[in-house]
């Protein structure tokens, strides 16, 4: 591999290292962290989510915020301080932070607590500072930094965060005859778009022992399914490759949620429609941005009984595929959303351009209020 | 990895000793400073000096080897790629029987197979080098910082003493004049006693003249003593920005290799999935429960299409070159730095791994 090609690959990332600039970025994300929890509610009173779903999707959602949180305090004294780092975020149809910057964070979670120890106490910094400030007149950078690395590393180990890596949890629904339903859930930050990803797997169990406490298939399934979410493959080759790694569990219906992109006037690269959108609406800042949200959707449509070997057989279920797309998205349904403020959303509805007729539209209101577009 | 282990701990030890070194130069410094205040010189010895560069030598090239040895940390990568596109030894045996069926096995080893671990550890491993270097870094800029508060005292107290010598100087040149009046005076002098008189007044003035003599020597010496300090004192203060500089080479260079392999790594994992895996679930869908032995027995001629795919994926993002112009500049800048320190030892790790 030469160098080239790893440079093909990086070079949609960008660094954010003046510091208004990142400021700006983290505010951003905490306004638009809001509307996502609306959005979640939204899906729910519309029937499209359970209320157990509405409530694993808030909860992956709330973690995405608090991990913007904890990101924007490691990065708080960008550009400020000699030793602050710079985070680097995907700018191409992504607009969140690269996933690497999540695999780092983790690594300083699995280290919080040596930081700690080692660190003076928050009262103790502040103290500092003012002594600074006062007997010496000058800004106290360095400890400002310190301070801001305390309160991250303390942020981390409160948890409660959107990791690399969501390991799946199974939530027992109900009894549909011999068998137990199960939502099992997980997430990930996709590696290739650089996106939170939520998969949702509704689960029939016909074995033996109910899923979740049986160590002969509870511990592989959250390996591999893990091992599976990637964002390139379709949802037809996740379920099938389920099922046919499991003879006992039935891949009922598998559900993908991307949490993005977010496009952004000032931050991100768009190509496309959208891109005018925003040009077009000279929007204010805090204004200048859309957020899309997709929902792939992947449901079984029969089940029949397939030999395997010479004297064994076992259940296989057939997916429904949408007539004119599956082919090419490998789902029964795709729905994609989209959240913006008014301004870019009266240019987008006077443009009304072709590519974005399909897709649902929020809008944020006066007060932050989502309203439901046309 | 053990030898990487050993690798860290041996430059964590060289760091060590060369924050060690580091630190009783500056002492030194220090101490030399006030004992200079006392009246007694010490000399910073240029063989100490040269002894810790040596040694900071060696150990910036140690992490520089340790930077490139991340390379054979890497290596463990490719192997895990050559696994998913290669058959086992039991999937080869069962496929002398059933070429479809070590197929279907291929693909159920390739669906449990992740690289998250190896990346989380490649990210661990350029951590561990980064905060060495970064130690080394803060520590370099503590003792600039340390140094050059000396040196501004040390300054002003050199123009305070040049300025001494110069009034001394100017008293001395205002004295001669008196001391040939004096002279011409006792020359002509015929009174005895008056004669006396001007004979002890000259005495006085000739003592006092030897006095302030005496002083502008010292003066002269001490103000000497200042400006050779101030030699040594910039001199290292030259050297820790230099050793400094070398650490932001290093640092720089690390955390954009390691940005780039994880994405590299990463991409090709997710597109051998990709590409092996998509075409066969549609047709056996689609197949059902006909027979999905004619759908697996496709699985083998997709696996050539792998690197077809992994061409595409590179070229789509090819449109997006444009945007890339600022991290080529900054990663051919990071690479001619590192070239430029390290060439030697760049020199001999591409001997030692691609010779053979």
């Amino acid at each position: 591999m030469g160098d080239e090609v790893k440079q093909t690959l990086v070079n949609d990332h960008a660094e954010l290292y003046d510091p208004p600039v990142a400021r700006r970025y983290f505010g951003k994300f905490e306004k638009i962290g809001g509307y996502l929890g609306k959005v979640a509610a939204e899906m729910e009173t519309q029937g499209a989510l359970t209320r157990t779903e509405a409530r694993v999707l808030g909860g992956y959602v709330s973690g995405v915020i608090g991990t913007f949180r904890a990101l924007s305090l490691k990065y708080l004294m960008t550009g400020k301080a000699e030793a602050a780092q710079r985070l680097t975020i995907d700018r191409h149809e992504s607009g969140f932070p690269v996933a690497q910057e999540l695999m780092v964070m983790a690594l300083d979670a699995a280290q919080a607590d040596k930081h700690l120890s080692g660190m003076a106490s928050e009262a103790e910094l502040k103290d500092r500072m003012i002594r600074t400030i006062v007997g010496e007149l000058k800004i106290p950078a360095g400890l400002q930094f310190s301070l801001s690395q305390r309160l991250y590393f303390e942020a981390l180990k409160a948890g409660g965060l959107f990791w690399a890596r969501n390991d799946p949890v199974a939530q027992w629904i109900e009894q549909v005859g011999e068998r137990r339903h199960y939502l099992v859930h997980w997430a990930v930050w996709d590696t290739a778009v650089n996106l939170p990803v939520v998969y949702l797997m509704d689960l029939e169990d016909s074995g033996k022992k109910p899923l979740p406490n049986d160590d002969y298939r509870w511990p592989p399934l959250q390996q591999k399914v893990l091992a599976q979410s990637v964002g390139g493959l379709k949802l037809l080759t996740i379920a099938s490759g389920f099922d046919a790694d499991f003879e006992d569990l039935h891949p009922k219906r598998l559900r993908r949620i991307t949490l993005g992109p977010m496009y952004s006037a000032s931050f991100t690269l768009q190509s496309g429609p959208i891109s005018k959108v925003l040009e077009d609406a000279k929007a204010p800042e805090g204004q200048d941005w859309a957020l899309v949200w997709t929902v792939e959707d992947l449901i079984s449509e029969r089940e029949e009984i397939v030999k395997e070997g010479w004297f064994s057989s076992r259940p296989k279920q057939i997916y429904k595929l949408d007539a004119l797309t599956g082919a090419d998205t490998g789902t029964t349904r795709l729905e994609r959303m989209i959240i913006l403020p008014e301004r870019p959303y009266q240019v987008l509805v006077e443009q009304d351009p072709k590519g974005l007729r399909g897709i649902r539209k929020f809008i944020v209101g006066a007060g932050g209020r989502l309203i439901p577009g046309v | 990895m053990a030898d990487f282990e050993t690798q860290i701990k041996e430059s964590q030890a060289q760091v060590a000793a060369a924050q060690a070194k580091i630190s009783t130069i500056t002492e030194t410094i220090e101490k030399a400073r006030l004992k200079l205040d006392e009246g007694v010189s010490i000399d910073v010895e240029n063989a100490t000096l040269e002894d810790v560069h040596k040694h900071t030598d060696v150990m910036n090239g140690n992490i520089a080897e340790l930077i490139m040895g991340l390379d054979d940390v890497t290596a463990a990568f490719s192997s895990e790629f050559d696994e998913m596109r290669s058959k086992t030894g039991w999937e080869s045996f069962v496929g002398i029987f059933s070429e479809a069926k070590a197929e279907s096995m291929r693909h159920e080893r390739m669906r449990a197979a992740t690289i998250d671990d190896k990346l989380q550890d490649l990210i661990a491993k350029s951590d561990v080098i980064v905060k060495l270097l970064q130690g080394q870094l803060e520590m370099l800029n503590v003792q600039k910082g340390k140094v050059e508060v000396n040196l501004a005292g040390t300054l002003t107290d050199r123009e305070e003493t040049v300025s001494a010598l110069e009034a001394v100087r100017a008293e001395i040149a205002g004295m001669d004049p008196k001391i040939i009046e004096l002279e011409n005076k006792i020359s002509v002098e015929q009174d005895a006693a008056a004669r006396t008189k001007l004979e002890t007044e000259l005495a006085n003035l000739n003592a006092k003249h030897n006095a302030l003599v005496q002083d502008e020597q010292v003066k002269l010496a001490r103000s000497q003593t200042l400006e050779r300090y101030i030699e040594k004192g910039k001199t290292w203060v030259d050297s820790l920005t230099n050793q400094a500089a070398t650490q932001l080479v290093l640092i720089n260079k690390l955390q954009t290799d390691t940005k780039q392999r994880v994405v590299l790594y990463d991409a090709l994992s997710s597109s051998l999935k990709t590409a092996e895996q998509q075409d066969v679930a549609h047709r056996i869908n689609e197949i059902g429960v006909k027979t999905d032995q004619e759908a697996q027995a496709a699985m083998a001629g997709i696996g050539a299409a792998t690197n077809a795919k992994m061409a595409d994926m590179l070229e789509a993002h090819e449109g997006h070159m444009v945007f890339a112009r600022k991290i080529l500049e900054d990663k051919a800048k990071a690479d001619e730095r590192f070239a430029r320190r390290f060439a030697a030892i760049v020199e001999k790790h591409d001997k030692n791994a691609y010779g053979e």
